[in-house]
């Protein structure tokens, strides 16, 4: 399923051509991926200017996770602050360099801002000073995260100029994804300082390629793990992926596996043959069992009773019958309803009390869900539900350690949408801040951080993976 | 306080090595075994050894001969040896020499063996040229079984194009990250920001202190002159440059990188060599009349990410081996590292000397501690000897102990930076 103006545009003399030519065509920039198990230095080498206001309260994190990454910082922050980056430069041999110190030419891969010690509206100034002269200088697929607060609990003003970022960072991220780039917020509780280090580390990284103008919120829900693994943070522990024969499924059972964990890749009976061949390849477990069944649930219970319980679950089986609701007949809008909604409801029911101690479950929503789609009534009603189902569960299964997500791709390279009409196919691929679709792994990736540790600042929330759709939330 | 096995302890009782000198000089015509040879057969006369006396020769090297890689043997057969003395190679790249220290003295401390000369050796100039693989998988059909004339149409039709077959330069590099060493160091240098002043100066205190060394006569009991096939007679190091200074190497260029610091003056040279340790059990040694100059105290090896900082391994090793010693660094009397590069070893120093380096890297409050400039490398090192790489650390430890037994200091320190992100190090201790 390849796109071809993404592999056009990866030939520079096309690019100069079409550019040059002013031709009306897009070419989106092709995003570099990471592939493999994760890297002890995920940033090695790579050049991050950070910037920060006074009184910003996540420079000594954001100094631990950038050397302890392998990136080289340059600093624009108050003198004050800059001595958080020294012990760390100390350690990893990442000494920080003051901003002006980067030569005129060089590219910064990523852009930090920490923009926790913004106040009032006037504070916001210092964010269009530090973004205004470097966002073209933003590599490409390069990174941009702006740190916050939360705004419950905030006096108006605070609250107001704090909640003014999550605009300008879904803005940006439309300005930058031209280059492959994304722009994300994270919004860190009081307390949740010491959780932030693996969200930064991954939304940095080349595994977050599609996931961008968002919100990420971190927390203090879940218990707090210590010195979450850097490196096979899955293993010793068992997942369940539901639908893991083909697409976002089969790419989530290969990267949950090659971080360690023993994946149990279930998908119907009839497509047994492809379930037992990603089982065998993985050193997996395959199971056969229908969503759509009643008692499914046990089934699946008792296989995961076998293995000792289960510690990441991953609900990824959906289906779509997409109709107008005009035209959609009732036993289409209930089967869709059945296998994406009450199945999941249902699985996650008999499986409570076989999830092990800071347990992960991640849900696939839909950007349809969140913004709606022309024919998705029933499909959207489903990945809607998901939502609200993931922030309810998060609450009861909180006190155990265990973290409940979801995430919702937007047009993601599958089978699925290759069966889309070309035409709406190709407009659906631009309409995204990134101008293209994301591929099966892109969304494996951000499933594997959330069944991990480390992303123990995360519950209740729901995780666009969708390239900053043109709409959504 | 060293490590004790039944009451066993290894001790070294002598060091002979050959000259070091510059690769394709007077030792050109002389491979790894022959050095071998040269260093092993100056230890025997030395120690007045009978020959059946040695059980075993341990020995390190890291270019070994394709066809004889066990070179310890090969030693043992050249000089005609007990039949009995059995021997093995051992490499862990440039820590090999320590490496095969220390097998040796597990060897004895676990009560298998009494005698055992343990050492390394390389001889850059006799780098074996290898065909690249395509060309070997490609002539393998003619090599075995009868050839019809297709197969040599078929070999000839592999073999194109020309410069995938031509035989490659050899190269030190890296097989995970192609960087080759230097490059790993010149990334050290900028990271830890070493300045050029800081590598040259460092660099001219090793000549200078090892040209002191040559010229009082410290290093003649540790090292026996070799003749080579022309003729001539090698008595003395040949890369040791008296007369260096900061003024002088500052005019080299950057070896490296453009924009860079590391220079063929602060690197260490390719260099052809022989290093060996002869090594007893205690109680051997007090039954032969001979007086132990030093006991292998701990040691201790460890590995890092070679896309990292290649050559901080010491950084982890050198505390790991005190620990094991049960010493601190200030209670070292002499500390001797391994100059790969005047960069690596004052990037290594650095992390020793810092608190958020030993916290976040060593698990503990404070950092393992400045070394003192007097303590360190007090004769030299490899920047100025040079560096046959599987020599090296039986030359420091040779030196080292002498250095115990001479002037009554208690403990010496060694640390030793490896390919593969590797890293070395032991404590020797006087024996009274």
């Amino acid at each position: 399923m390849s796109d071809f103006l993404v592999e056009l545009g990866k030939n520079p003399r096309a690019r100069a051509l079409v550019q040059s030519l002013g031709l009306p065509i897009p070419l989106p920039q092709a995003l570099k991926r990471e592939r493999g198990p994760w890297r002890e230095r995920p940033l090695a080498d790579a050049t991050v200017a950070v910037g920060a206001t006074s009184g910003a309260e996540l420079v000594p994190a954001l100094a631990e996770c950038l050397a302890a990454a392998g990136a080289n910082p340059y600093l624009s922050v108050p003198d004050s602050l800059a001595g958080s980056f020294r012990g760390p430069g100390e350690t990893f041999g990442r000494p920080p360099r003051a901003l002006h110190a980067l030569s005129e030419t060089a590219k910064a891969n990523a852009l930090v801002f920490d923009a926790t010690g913004v106040s009032d509206v006037r504070g916001l100034r210092a964010v269009y000073d530090f973004f205004h002269p470097l966002v073209t200088r933003i590599a490409k697929s390069g990174r941009v995260v702006v740190l916050g607060r939360p705004t419950d609990g905030a006096k108006p003003e605070t609250a107001a100029a704090q909640a003014a970022l999550d605009g300008f960072v879904r803005s940006l991220a439309k300005e930058v994804g031209r280059v492959g780039a994304t722009a994300n917020l994270v919004v860190v509780a009081m307390g949740a300082e010491g959780r932030v280090g693996p969200v930064l580390r991954f939304l940095l990284s080349a595994r977050s390629a599609f996931v961008t103008g968002q919100p990420v919120f971190v927390g203090t829900r879940v218990r707090a793990i210590a010195e979450p693994p850097l490196v096979r943070p899955l293993e010793k522990k068992i997942a369940l992926v539901t639908g893991a024969a083909r697409g976002i499924g089969e790419a989530t059972a290969k990267s949950l596996a090659a971080e360690g964990a023993h994946v149990v890749c279930l998908d119907r009976p009839a497509d047994d043959g492809p379930t037992s061949q990603l089982a065998r390849s993985i050193g997996g477990t395959a199971l056969g069992a229908d969503m759509a069944d009643e008692d499914a649930p046990a089934k699946i219970a008792d296989a995961l009773r076998g293995l000792g319980g289960v510690d990441v679950v991953v609900h990824n089986a959906g289906i779509t019958r997409d109709r107008t609701i005009a035209r959609m007949k009732p036993e289409v809008w209930d089967q869709v309803l059945e296998i994406n909604l009450a199945a999941v409801v249902r699985t996650t029911a008999a499986l409570e009390p076989l999830l092990r101690e800071n347990a992960r479950i991640v849900c696939l929503s839909s950007i349809a869900g969140i913004a709606g789609n022309m024919g998705q009534t029933n499909y959207a009603a489903s990945k809607g539900g998901i939502v609200a189902f993931v922030r309810a569960t998060a609450e009861r299964l909180a006190d155990r350690g265990i973290a409940v997500n979801a995430v919702a791709p937007g047009f993601i390279e599958t089978r699925m949408t290759a069966a889309i009409p070309v035409a709406i196919r190709e407009v659906a691929r631009r309409l995204s801040a990134l101008g293209q679709g994301g591929q099966p792994e892109d969304v494996a990736q951000v499933i594997t951080f959330l069944a991990s540790p480390g992303a123990h600042g995360i519950t209740g929330r729901t995780l666009r993976v969708c390239g900053g759709a043109f709409i959504g939330a | 306080m060293s490590k004790q096995n039944g009451g066993r302890r290894a001790v070294v009782v002598g060091g002979v090595r050959t000259p070091f000198v510059k690769a394709f000089t007077d030792f050109t015509k002389l491979d790894t075994i022959a050095l071998g040879v040269a260093a092993v057969s100056g230890l025997l006369k030395k120690a007045g050894l009978r020959h059946r006396d040695v059980e075993s020769i341990v020995w390190g090297g890291v270019i070994l001969p394709p066809t004889q890689p066990n070179i310890a043997r090969e030693i043992a057969l050249d000089l005609r040896l007990d039949p009995g003395c059995e021997g093995h190679t051992v490499t862990r790249a440039c820590a090999s020499g320590l490496q095969a220290v220390t097998a040796a003295a597990a060897e004895i401390e676990r009560g298998n063996l009494d005698v055992v000369i343990a050492g390394g050796s390389d001889s850059t100039s006799n780098a074996t040229i290898a065909l690249p693989p395509k060309v070997v998988h490609a002539l393998a059909p003619l090599a075995l079984g009868k050839p019809s004339p297709s197969d040599y149409l078929g070999v000839l039709s592999q073999l194109t194009p020309i410069t995938e077959i031509l035989p490659r330069q050899p190269k030190i590099a890296e097989r995970t990250t192609g960087e080759v060493m230097g490059e790993s160091a010149e990334r050290m240098a900028k990271r830890n920001e070493i300045t050029r002043e800081a590598q040259d100066a460092f660099a001219v205190r090793s000549h200078h202190r090892a040209a002191a060394a040559i010229a009082s006569g410290r290093f003649d009991d540790e090292i026996t002159p070799v003749q080579s096939p022309e003729g001539k007679w090698v008595h003395a190091d040949g890369l040791v440059r008296a007369d260096t200074s900061v003024d002088k190497l500052a005019k080299l260029r950057p070896a490296f990188a453009k924009d860079g610091t590391l220079t063929a003056g602060n690197s260490s040279a390719l260099t052809d060599g022989a290093a060996s340790v002869l090594l007893m059990s205690e109680e051997k040694a007090r039954a032969l009349g001979i007086k132990p100059l030093a006991a292998i105290s701990s040691w201790s090896y460890v590995g890092v990410d070679p896309a990292d900082q290649l050559l901080m391994g010491p950084a982890l090793a050198m505390p790991k081996a005190l620990d094991r010693a049960g010493l601190k660094l200030q209670d070292v009397d002499l500390v001797d590292m391994h100059e790969a590069f005047a960069a690596q070893v004052l990037s290594v120093l650095k992390m020793l000397a810092s608190g958020p380096f030993a916290r976040a890297r060593l698990g503990r409050d404070q950092a393992v501690g400045e070394v003192d400039p007097d303590r360190l490398n007090i004769h030299g090192g490899s920047l100025a000897l040079g560096h046959p790489f599987g020599a090296t650390g039986a030359r420091m430890v040779t030196t080292m102990a002498n250095e115990l037994a001479r002037t009554g200091k208690r403990t010496a320190l060694l640390g030793i930076c490896a390919a593969g992100g590797l890293g070395a190090a032991a404590v020797l201790e006087r024996v009274d």
